[in-house]
């Protein structure tokens, strides 16, 4: 019996996935079959790919994957296309604008996911800069965006960013 | 016993679906139709959308173009739920076969699928079906399609329209007889200020130019001269002091407001904002909509008036001349449009990195103990640096806006003065116009620049103001997440059964941390809540005294939904003594009769006999009138409790909450406020979180939370009995840390 205070870190021979036929993530942790698994950011914001906790549909951890490169090529696509899913923070591909009418900022951006359009009452609760030039945008409802670099982006949304961050 | 007739406030059921149906899709559908809605997201992943349909009989779920996607028999389905991930969630049915994911859709209808993972589940058991309430469909704004808050029918964005000036000027109302006062100096002063011109003109013209000019004119004409300059220093003076005490009125009356707006707000809003935060945000939001007030709004009037005056009185002068010297106007006015917005937002822009700086430096002293501990300063010191470098950046650039606007103004308004020489001067020479008339004509362009150069000034004043405006009027306009019931029930005095009826809360919606709690206590009972921290024991709390509303789910109160008991009734009806005890600024005495200022001395003594509290304030050299709170007398953390189950006492409350009242205090002062804490919760229904588990076993019940959830009911022994229980577990682990303990201490 493994120390239940201790880490488990999931090796490659330890953890395989794949996608049930219901659309679950499913898998075998240590010889044992789980017909439904769930993958967590342990550090969502710093490492989107690594240290990925494993855990039971009761949400008993099973153990730590490191880094997801580490494991077999079918399990490591499938638990990314799952992290994917799971955490749902578009990519800000290109700000076609920012606008200020009757009380509420409106964004309407492209993102990796597609276009979407963002409502703030204010720039200051709603706007996060976690560290770097990583932007991370919060609407009214609770819809999250993200923009990794806002210097990467074309100059077109750089100016709309530039007047309000 | 006065009986309390159980009156359940049903919560108003929408008629329509989140969506309706379209009907190609609607056709293929077997069985009623009991629910449908279109998601937000594709099965992908990806921004798009997805039909999803319940019957009586079956689910099934359709891509855009309308083919079907997945389709499952009620019977196929054993139970269903909505999985949450960050920032959206899914819908999963666990069929015979093993779970499968329906939908998937983005935190925004977290609530509506909520809905129809249970209403799912129920057909799957064969349970009652849920209700879709108005709670389960985020409600949106008619005209702009804005969400809205909970509880209200007004979309605050479309209300905002209605210009944040005229909301502001709606404040100077009860102060209009002296703003009429004061308009009507302004007029005078106004037009007075025209005079010395034109009497220079005169100067000129008849008399130095004349021939046979006489010295008594001059002299004259000097007096009168002498005579409207201290007209006008008397009238500004008089003028100014006005504006000035209408402004300090209304900001009063605006500081009034946010702050009482501030007191309404529901716990929810403290908690997602620092509140070092507000102190300086409404500090300075105020001041800067009284500069507004007092010197902007009479200032712009002013100087427009001036404006239209002086083209009047030039156009008399000379109207040819006039129109030439008027060229640049519009050259001003025009850049001064397209500037507006771009200021404006810088100026937003450098509010919001002084107000970061403001934030860091209060987060930072409020916190300095820990950093010395650790001898962090360098740290916060280099953190500090980083903001203030963005705030000297962003004001380098806000002001290198402003440096440009000055210079380009002057040289717009030379401009016209040249052309006013050029045209004026030739007039002059040949004798079309005396010289007198040019000289006026300079001087009134002179003065018509000003307020145009100042234009800008305008424009830092107005535009500063409405932001700031916005931001005090957000504050106003923000609905309590905790609305007060419309009719509430009239509950007279209770008896103290509580009820938790499936109530699940998340401070953040989509993430639950007490979910689907039922739990029926006895009036008088005595219930310990037990957990891990993080369980949820201090979030049940919260929820009990309202604090916050459940997201699904009703708790009740001798039979009557606390929703529809008027927060005043309740927390008459509530008592609580919390982990960390805040006392208010004032007396010992009046600390302890907070809930009842009109407690007897002998009430109050009583009140602290009981709480093992009296002995040690007659004790103080001012006893009961010792000052406490902030600037006053450091009371220990057992004498603060001791304080604050006084005033629980003194309340005399129906329901009793106690949130681990004994924490960090030695034995001798345990047992004193646990003996205080036996005396107070007879007859009372009450709850109570302890870490250490030793202090509930005179609890009638144990309450194990584990992530949320009720895991074991039960009294302390039936649930030691347990082998593998929760309870047993946090027993043991504690009894093997004060065995540590033990060891450490011999």
């Amino acid at each position: 019996m493994t120390d239940r205070y201790d880490i488990r870190m999931l090796g490659p021979d330890d953890l395989y996935v794949s996608r049930g036929k219901g659309g679950v993530l499913q898998g075998v942790v240590d010889g044992r079959p789980y017909e439904e698994l769930v993958a967590y950011r342990a550090f969502p914001f710093r490492f989107a790919t690594e240290y990925i906790s494993i855990r039971d549909a009761k949400d008993e951890e099973l153990g730590i994957v490191r880094d997801i490169a580490e494991l077999n090529e079918e399990s490591a696509a499938e638990l990314a296309r799952e992290l994917e899913l799971r955490y749902f923070l578009p990519k800000v591909t290109r700000v076609d604008s920012v606008k200020f009418k009757s009380g509420l900022w409106v964004w309407e951006l492209q993102t990796h996911l597609g276009p979407t359009s963002l409502a703030m009452r204010n720039l200051h609760d709603h706007v996060q800069a976690p560290g770097g030039s990583r932007i991370v945008l919060v609407d009214l409802s609770g819809k999250r965006c993200e923009i990794p670099d806002w210097r990467e982006l074309d100059a077109h949304s750089r100016r709309q960013l530039e007047e309000v961050i | 016993m006065g009986e309390v007739k159980p009156q359940y406030v049903p919560r108003k059921a929408t008629p329509a679906m989140p969506n309706a149906l379209p009907n190609p899709l609607r056709e293929r559908i077997r069985g009623e139709l009991l629910f449908c809605a279109k998601t937000d997201l594709g099965s992908d992943g990806r921004f798009g959308g997805q039909w999803m349909a319940v019957t009586d009989r079956e689910v099934r779920v359709w891509q855009e173009d309308g083919t079907q996607a997945r389709g499952l028999s009620v019977t196929e389905i054993k139970d269903a739920r909505a999985a949450a991930g960050i920032g959206g969630g899914m819908l999963v049915a666990d069929a015979n076969e093993g779970p499968v994911v329906l939908v998937r859709y983005t935190a925004e209808q977290t609530p509506i699928f909520g809905f129809a993972a249970k209403l799912l589940a129920a057909l799957a058991k064969g349970e009652e079906r849920p209700v879709l309430s108005e709670r389960d469909v985020p409600p949106r704004c008619a005209t702009c399609g804005h969400p809205l808050a909970e509880g209200s029918r007004v979309c605050p964005f479309c209300l905002n329209k209605g210009k944040a000036v005229s909301r502001m000027l709606k404040y100077a109302l009860p102060y209009r007889l002296p703003l009429i006062a004061a308009a009507g100096l302004l007029v005078l002063t106004t037009l007075i200020e025209l005079v010395p011109p034109y009497l220079t003109k005169l100067i000129i013209d008849d008399v130095l130019a004349a021939e046979g000019g006489k010295g008594s004119v001059l002299l004259a004409i000097l007096l009168g001269l002498g005579a409207t300059t201290l007209l006008m220093t008397f009238m500004s003076t008089v003028r100014g002091y006005i504006g000035m005490w209408v402004g300090t009125k209304v900001m009063g009356d605006i500081r009034r407001d946010v702050f009482g707006a501030l007191m309404k707000l529901s716990l929810a809003y403290f908690d997602r904002r620092q509140t070092s935060q507000f102190i300086g945000r409404v500090n300075s939001d105020a001041e800067s909509m009284r500069q507004f007030m007092t010197d902007g709004v009479v200032y712009v009037l002013g100087e427009s008036l001036r404006v239209v005056f002086i083209f009047i009185v030039m156009c008399a002068l000379d109207w040819q001349l006039s129109l030439l010297a008027l060229l640049p106007v519009p050259v001003i006015v025009a850049v001064s449009m397209t500037l507006w917005p771009k200021i404006s937002r810088r100026m937003y822009q450098q509010w919001r990195s002084i107000y970061r700086l403001n934030t860091l430096v209060g987060e930072s002293l409020q916190g300095i103990r820990v950093v010395k501990a650790f001898g962090r300063e360098p740290e916060e010191v280099s953190r500090y640096d980083g903001v203030n470098a963005d705030v000297v950046r962003v004001n380098l650039r806000t002001e290198r806006l402003w440096q440009i606007i000055f210079p380009a103004f002057g040289f717009i308004a030379g401009l016209g003065t040249l052309l006013i020489w050029y045209a004026g001067g030739f007039k002059v020479l040949r004798g079309e116009l005396e010289l007198g008339v040019v000289l006026a004509m300079i001087a009134y362009l002179g003065m018509l620049f000003r307020p145009l150069q100042s234009v800008s000034q305008m424009i830092n004043w107005v535009s500063s103001a409405i932001v700031s405006a916005h931001r005090v009027f957000e504050i106003l306009d923000t609905p309590s997440e905790v609305p007060d019931a419309r009719d509430p029930a009239p509950i007279g005095s209770l008896k103290g059964d509580v009820e938790f009826r499936g109530v699940t809360y998340g401070y953040e919606k989509h993430h639950p941390v007490i979910k689907g709690v039922d739990l029926r206590v006895r009036a008088g009972e005595m219930i310990g809540l037990v957990g891990h921290s993080g369980a949820g024991k201090s979030t049940f709390i919260n929820l009990l005294c309202r604090f916050y509303d459940t997201d699904e789910g009703d708790i009740l109160i001798d039979g009557v939904p606390i929703r529809g008991i008027g927060q005043s009734d309740l927390r008459r009806q509530i008592g609580v003594v919390l982990q960390e005890t805040f006392l208010f600024d004032g007396t010992i005495a009046e600390n302890i009769a907070y809930s009842k200022p009109d407690a007897t001395p002998e009430e109050i003594m009583r009140a602290a006999k009981i709480a093992n509290a009296h002995d040690f304030i007659v004790r103080l050299p001012d006893g009961y009138d010792t000052k406490v709170g902030e600037r006053g007398h450091k009371l220990s953390g057992g004498e603060k409790q001791r304080v604050a189950i006084a005033r629980a006492i003194i309340h005399d409350p129906r329901i009793l909450i106690l949130d681990e009242a004994t924490a960090s205090v030695d034995t001798e002062t345990e047992r004193q406020i646990q003996e205080a804490i036996s005396r107070l919760v007879q007859g009372r229904t009450t709850f109570a979180i302890a870490h250490r588990l030793s202090t509930l076993r005179n609890a009638d019940r144990l309450v194990v939370l584990d992530r949320g959830r009720i895991v074991e009911v039960g009294t302390h022994e039936e649930l030691l009995a347990k082998e593998d229980g929760v309870y047993r577990k946090l027993v043991d682990a504690q009894t093997e840390l004060s065995k540590i303990k033990g060891v450490e201490g011999g």
